[in-house]
């Protein structure tokens, strides 16, 4: 079929262990040409999966870091005035100071509808910008287009990246937002999923050492008043760090004696609570 | 093409638009859903725009590509217990074969199918003959299996396994922990409570208006003049009072205080203080009410747009709140009865709500509730009753 060329097809890359439903997910929304906006408990690899598409279809990656003070233009695009000025005083640029375009800086959307290839655009926190930015940046996307004032052009996609959307739920997304994107929500992976993750991230890791550490680590989860609960994240860091120290031993984990719990539990509540009841935690 | 799963989602009260259901026609025109586990998945991210309505989305897919009664959750849910305890009890056969009364050996013999078929009958069994009889199973305490949407542990939903049909994973209801209805977790509170946020002007002049300044550098005949605007910051306040004490309110304070710490980091000025039924005198802020106590009167002192929160199940005998010395310590010597508190804290704070846990149908038979439901706002502790509670918080007047 020559369509095969076309229709990029993504199966998870390297370090990134992918469940079916996920992939189908992403699948359809690289055919429909929409974004996809993907939710879940911090640390369950929403970012990550952006990362892996882009590694897995050899798409550059294109990231775009929400900041609450973001303002759309600053993603489209940027007319560095200052510049201008400073090239108009002194003159000593070999830009042509009459010509605005030489001024024009493209911001990280309007990277990713410059670039030759086909790229993996992702943004990350949507939900730390207002409304207004969310809802006219969606125009963009919808329109693969955008105006620059300054030099009165348009400029086009000339290929339509893949769009990721990561978001925190610090607020809600408007309905039309939420309209034109399709929606994920990244559930925290079950003992299975996490075996395979961590197989990903530390292969040739003694297996009685992973049984170990996940049949801890879903105790902790399991605490009461914690805040905020471990996610993969904090699991992997974890095991690198018991990876590293030699007094380790496996057996230790078992009785219930838990090292290094802040970097598990990175609130100060939450660490007092951890190790007061990490004690009574026995296999 | 499935027209009929569109409506059912509607009417079930699952926002779904037009668009994204042509969406959906156009993937499946595309030929990218082959299968009803790719159509499970697809349909799920084009139409269900937040996770709260997976499981509403899951027991519509189940009734409709499967026939699955829709209004039958305790069926389901009854399955999904009875197979946790078999895995459970199946490592160790000798005790299961007691409990149903058969033989070891003729145990062996049943496949699991067969086998949670027939445990499955027998509670059925059981349940007619004494009624009610199957709660045995989830409120034993000793039962390993985690009952109905609250796990204070956390969510039960998976990711990876796919080996089953769509029918299967949907029947597993994987997302009923962020359903809407049903009891409140963690995760929803905190969703709800984020409306409460309100940004205004504070503090000082610090960022540059650059509309105004061009408009009044013209005006000023091309002499620069720079216009500062106040930062918009969250200044919102917000006071708790926690009913904490009593068996009655027992179930909730967990839920209560972790919800509420999570909202600490969405809050710029929260103070939580507790009290036991109603408020007298004073009120503390530390849970075990006896070391840091806050008299009442000093919170006259308050902005009047702080926004009061009550949570509490207002239930305790008539006399603790309308009698001058109805308080059931007895070290706690007020004047005034309790009744006279509330007033004034509800007179003080404009924007006050009482939550109350327990659900809306019973709040007839508590007397002390129709009384202090007429002085403050009351909602159910839910996500729905805390939505219009957010809601009443949030409006001007």
């Amino acid at each position: 079929m020559n369509q095969d060329n076309q229709i990029y097809h993504f199966e998870g890359a390297s370090r990134y262990v992918l469940d079916e439903e996920l992939a189908q997910i992403v699948n359809v929304s690289m055919a429909l040409e929409m974004p996809l906006l993907l939710k879940g408990e911090p640390g369950t690899g929403k970012t990550m999966l952006a990362h892996s598409i882009a590694e897995s279809l050899k798409m550059p990656l294109i990231v775009l870091n929400v900041k609450s003070s973001m303002k759309l233009l600053e993603a489209l695009y940027q007319y560095d005035t200052l510049t201008r000025l400073n090239d108009s005083r002194f003159g000593d640029s070999c830009r042509n100071v009459s010509n605005i375009e030489e001024y024009i800086k493209m911001g990280k959307i309007g990277q990713a509808f410059t670039a030759d290839v086909r790229t993996v655009l992702l943004i990350d926190e949507i939900d730390k910008a207002d409304t207004d930015f969310q809802d006219d940046m969606l125009d963009v996307l919808d329109q693969m287009q955008f105006d620059i004032m300054e030099i009165d052009k348009t400029i086009k996609a000339k290929n339509r990246p893949v769009i990721v959307i990561t978001s925190n739920a610090k607020k809600d997304l408007s309905d039309p937002f939420l309209g034109r994107c399709n929606f994920h929500h990244i559930a925290f992976p079950q003992p299975d999923m996490m075996r395979r993750i961590l197989g990903v991230h530390f292969p040739g890791l003694n297996s009685d050492l992973v049984e170990a550490c996940i049949a801890s680590f879903y105790r902790l989860r399991e605490l009461r008043g914690v805040e905020k609960k471990p996610a993969t994240r904090e699991l992997i860091n974890w095991i690198r760090a018991i990876k590293a120290d030699p007094d380790f031993k496996v057996k230790s984990l078992a009785q219930g004696s838990v090292p290094y719990l802040g970097i598990l539990f990175k609130k100060s509540g939450d660490l007092s609570i951890a190790t007061q009841q990490a004690s009574r935690l026995r296999l | 093409m499935f027209v009929g799963f569109f409506y059912a989602l509607r009417e079930k009260g699952v926002p779904v638009t037009p668009t994204s259901f042509l969406k959906l026609q156009k993937a499946l025109s595309m030929g990218l859903i082959n299968t009803l586990e790719d159509f499970y998945t697809a349909a799920r991210s084009i139409l269900i725009k937040s996770e709260r309505y997976f499981d509403t989305y899951d027991s519509i897919f189940a009734h409709t590509f499967k026939g699955v009664p829709l209004t039958d959750p305790e069926e389901i849910e009854l399955t999904e217990i009875v197979r946790a305890l078999l895995q459970e009890w199946l490592k160790n056969p000798a005790d299961i074969a007691q409990a149903l009364g058969l033989d070891e050996k003729e145990l062996a013999k049943f496949t699991p199918e067969e086998l949670e078929k027939y445990f499955l009958e027998r509670l059925k069994e059981q349940d007619g003959q004494h009624h009610g009889g199957h709660k045995w199973i989830g409120t034993g305490g000793t039962s390993p299996v985690g009952h109905s949407g609250y796990h204070p542990g956390g969510m039960r939903i998976g990711g990876a396994s796919r080996n089953k049909s769509a029918i299967k994973v949907a029947m597993e209801r994987r997302y009923k922990d962020y359903a809407q209805d049903g009891p409140l977790t963690e995760f929803q509170i905190n969703e709800a409570l984020k409306r409460l946020r309100r940004m205004v002007p504070s503090g000082p002049k610090d960022v540059v208006n650059i509309e105004k300044t061009i408009y009044e550098t013209m005006r000023n005949a091309g002499e620069v003049e720079i216009i500062f605007d106040r930062r918009l910051t969250d200044r919102l306040k917000v006071v708790l009072l926690i009913d904490n004490g009593g068996w009655s309110m027992d179930p909730y304070i967990e839920v209560v205080k972790t919800l509420f710490n999570y909202s600490r980091s969405q809050f710029k000025d929260l103070q939580i203080y507790y009290f036991h039924n109603t408020i007298y005198d004073q009120v503390w802020l530390d849970p075990q009410r006896q070391f840091r106590p806050e008299p009442i009167d000093e919170f006259i002192r308050r902005e009047p747009e702080t926004r009061l929160i009550m949570i509490g199940d207002a239930s305790m005998a008539p006399y603790e709140l309308t009698h001058p010395h109805g308080a059931i310590y007895i070290d706690q010597r007020q004047a005034l009865p309790s009744i006279e508190r509330l007033k004034f804290l509800a007179k003080t704070f404009r924007h006050s709500v009482w939550l109350n846990p327990q659900a809306e149908k019973i709040w007839g038979y508590t007397w002390t509730i129709g009384v202090i439901r007429e002085i403050f706002p009351m909602f159910e502790l839910s996500l729905d009753g805390l939505e219009k509670a957010v809601l009443h918080l949030m409006s001007r007047n």
